[in-house]
């Protein structure tokens, strides 16, 4: 019996894998998972926005608002080497800078010794000596934003002529393609008597520039008040400068609660969402060659040979096996891509791949993935086994795979979010949905109960469709051109006569 | 011992009844007629006896062996609506059935291109079902019925839409599987085949045997006729039934249609004329063909020549 089910298996196997859908299917998953980033990085936005400043107050206000951009930009290098430092423990290329320490939020003395001390080159300098083989390097990128000097041109122009010229600004680019401007401010010549600022934007200012831009010019604005008033400049811009000095405690990147629930998630959700995804693909294929059986009238023969059981047992195989193939294929191809990317994906991948240490999760996957597919398989072969063509097993299918898929769908997604609640637990205790709810929850926290009695149970159900569906399929197999009705269809749920 | 009994046989689709208390057996190296129009029970009784479906009474013994014991081995099947796997390639098909009747592949493959060779096919071998003509693939879905040299052979109308070349084909395949001892179930409501082929004929009518025996038997079911060319008298003599002139022919001869009684055998009456006197011309036998048997039988619905 059971040579029977593997030759069955492996001619369903070798049909499927010669069909040119599948190699499709199976090479666009890694082709878009690699054209993803790529895609992503070329939409990505690594270049300096430009500010073109018209100050006609004499210079300051452009000089302070150039200082502060600085500033920011020189402290957001710092938290990113901090975080690289911290991330590969690599402190001891100089445990005194700054960004070895990092309990705390980064203030203008931080930055100023990290300047002093040779900014993003001296640092990598240092870090360079200790950086241990494989390590990757420090992703750098460019200011986010950066100040220009309106030319005399542009400053002398008023009115209508100024606005058209901002426009134009705005709208143009300079031959590498770049924006002229990105933003344009205009400070007024009674600055900061009239604290007027005109801003115009090519589009919607980001919340952090217009923050920094407020806060410098607030500064500013403060500074002058407070020297009209007598106080010295020194004293005034100690005053304005003042700043508590704020201790942060972190967990280290990929280390907070939410966080590394979620990365503890990845695998298991990846296998609930692949046992999905090959589900939906294989559906049809498992379709096509059982439709192809009835329409090209062989059943008769092949049953002369074997079983129904066995033809039914072969054919699931031979699509389990089709799944396992696909997901082995995707696997490797996912290792490859971490072996080459290494760097912050091996990172996430490291705490990713704990569940795997635990032997139950990895029984538990194992077994919730493929008692899944088997389960929603059985009810695909037993659609192959009611439809004469394959429009008509399309027919069957589409409400099927909504009915069983959008639950699935709104359980990874509830899950991704980080909650949980009445339809996760519903959807753990219905077999049909037990398989994806469970594996999408291995990561973050099931209890060992829970996963036993569910697995119990889906085996019980397995073993309820195969026998029912068992039925259904030995029934209908010979029973072409006829379009059965419901009670024809519960007639083929009793035993064989 | 029979290589299939068939006893009390019966089959019910809820009020229809598709096989009717039907008892047979069929002995190695017999060719067997299973005879009868569309809706006989024909292929429900094939199909019975392949454990596709059950029974709904009755007993059925393959090889000595109830038929869930799915003697594939034994078995070589050729359904009566056809087809194969279109992108499988003709000797991986038949292999693939061989392996599925036990057979090691390099058996199955050897005795595989042993068939295709006798097909014509041989060089077709490695082509896909898909790229042959309907001819080709029926010769294909052939071999894979004889791969595993079956000591039962069942053949579900297996004449149809073969063309003449064929059909020769088919009847040589036949006779080569009873001669090494295969028994030979066909189905077919063909009768010359059945009248070329048939060691013995069972004829159903609505799932329920009709008759059973050999072809001569059959025949014998029905009075046989004699063509006469005899003075008046010849109604008078022992044994025939009715003397029917048919053409008068001058000088008190006429044509006869001779009508035996029961049971007399046409040498009786000749052997009667001879003591009687009754001057003959022509004395000619006409024996009933299995066509008129058939008909007598089962009615003429669903009967080819």
């Amino acid at each position: 019996m059971s040579r029977n089910i593997l030759l069955i298996a492996g001619r369903e196997f070798r049909q499927i894998i010669a069909m040119k859908s599948f190699w499709l299917t199976l090479l666009l998953l890694p082709a878009a998972i690699a054209i993803g980033p790529l895609f992503a990085s070329s939409l990505e936005d690594d270049e300096s926005k430009r500010v073109v400043v018209i100050d006609r107050a004499g210079g300051e206000v452009v000089e302070a608002l150039d200082s502060r951009f600085a500033l920011e930009s020189d402290r957001h290098e710092l938290r990113d080497i901090s975080r690289y430092v911290r991330r590969h423990k690599l402190e001891a290329a100089d445990p005194d800078a700054p960004w070895a320490q990092h309990d705390r939020w980064y203030s203008d003395t931080d930055v100023a010794t990290y300047r002093a001390e040779g900014g993003m080159d001296g640092a990598l300098a240092k870090i360079e000596r200790v950086r241990p083989e494989g390590t990757p390097e420090l992703d750098t990128h460019e200011p986010a934003y950066a100040i220009l000097r309106a030319d005399e041109t542009l400053s002398a122009l008023h009115g209508d002529a100024l606005q058209a010229r901002v426009d134009a600004l705005l709208s143009a680019k300079t031959e590498d393609g770049k924006a002229q401007a990105d933003v344009v401010l205009l400070v007024g010549p009674d600055y900061p008597r009239d604290p007027a600022i005109r801003l115009w934007s090519s589009e919607q200012p980001d919340a952090g520039f217009v923050t920094t831009l407020q806060d410098t010019l607030t500064g500013e604005l403060r500074l002058g008040l407070l020297e009209a008033r007598g106080i010295s400049r020194t004293d005034a811009q100690a005053i304005t400068a003042a700043r508590p000095a704020l201790t942060v405690t972190t967990p280290p990147p990929g280390g907070g609660a939410r966080e590394a629930v979620l990365i503890r998630s990845i695998i298991p959700l990846a296998v609930a969402y692949i046992l999905m995804l090959s589900l939906m693909l294989s559906g049809s294929w498992m379709l096509q060659g059982s439709v192809e059986e009835r329409s090209n009238k062989l059943l008769e023969g092949l049953l002369a040979c074997v079983r129904p059981e066995e033809l039914m047992y072969g054919k699931l195989l031979g699509a389990l096996a089709v799944g396992l193939s696909m997901i082995a294929v995707w696997v490797v191809c996912a290792a490859v891509a971490v072996f080459v990317a290494q760097g912050a994906v091996a990172d996430i991948i490291r705490p990713a791949l704990a569940p795997l240490t635990s032997p139950f999760t990895v029984a538990a996957l194992i077994y919730f993935f493929v008692l899944g597919y088997i389960a929603i398989s059985i009810i695909f072969v037993a659609i192959g086994a009611l439809a004469d063509s394959m429009s008509e097993a399309q027919g069957y299918l589409m409400p099927v795979m909504l009915g069983i898929l959008l639950p699935i769908t709104f359980l990874i997604q509830t899950l991704v979010a980080g909650k949980g609640g009445i339809l996760v637990q519903a959807l753990t205790w219905i077999p049909l949905w037990t398989p994806f709810a469970v594996l999408a929850r291995l990561g973050s926290g099931i209890e060992y109960w829970v996963v036993i009695a569910t697995g119990i149970l889906l085996a019980a159900f397995v073993a309820l469709e195969v026998v029912f569906l068992g039925r259904l399929f030995r029934a209908s197999l010979l029973a072409t051109g006829q379009k059965p009705g419901l009670r024809q269809l519960i007639e083929r749920f009793k035993p064989a006569q | 011992m029979a290589v299939l009994r068939v006893e009390n046989l019966t089959k019910r689709f809820g009020d229809v009844v598709a096989v009717d208390d039907l008892s047979f057996a069929v002995q190695p190296g017999e060719i067997f007629g299973f005879l009868g129009g569309n809706g006989a029970g024909k292929t429900t009784t094939l199909r019975m006896v392949l454990d596709i479906i059950r029974p709904t009474s009755g007993t059925i013994e393959v090889l000595g062996a109830a038929p869930n014991k799915r003697k594939a081995d034994a078995i070589g099947f050729l359904p009566e609506e056809r087809g194969l796997y279109a992108h499988m390639k003709a000797i991986d098909t038949i292999v693939y059935f061989g392996r599925l009747k036990d057979m090691s592949p390099a058996d199955a493959r050897q005795h595989g291109m042993e068939l295709l060779a006798r097909f014509d096919l041989a060089d077709r071998a490695k082509a896909e079902i898909g790229d042959m003509s309907k001819g080709m693939a029926q010769k294909v879905q052939l071999a894979c019925a004889l791969v595993n040299r079956p000591e039962l052979l069942m053949l579900d109308e297996p004449f149809s839409g073969l063309d003449p070349v064929n059909q020769g084909l088919l009847e040589d395949e036949i006779l080569r599987a009873s001669q090494r001892g295969a028994a030979v179930i066909f189905s077919t409501h063909v009768m010359q085949h059945a009248e070329r082929l048939c060691d013995r004929l069972l004829l159903l009518k609505k799932g329920a045997k009709r008759f059973e025996g050999t072809l001569d038997e059959a025949r014998a079911t029905l009075p046989a006729r004699i063509a006469a060319v005899a003075k008046a008298d010849i109604a008078s003599v022992r044994g025939v039934a009715t003397a029917t002139p048919v053409e008068e022919l001058g000088d008190g001869w006429h044509a006869y249609e001779i009508e035996l009684a029961p049971g007399v055998p046409a040498s009786a009456v000749l052997e009667g004329c001879s003591t009687q006197g009754v001057a003959l011309r022509r004395f000619e036998e006409q024996r009933p063909s299995l066509h008129e048997v058939f008909v007598q039988l089962v009615g003429s619905e669903g009967v080819e020549q």
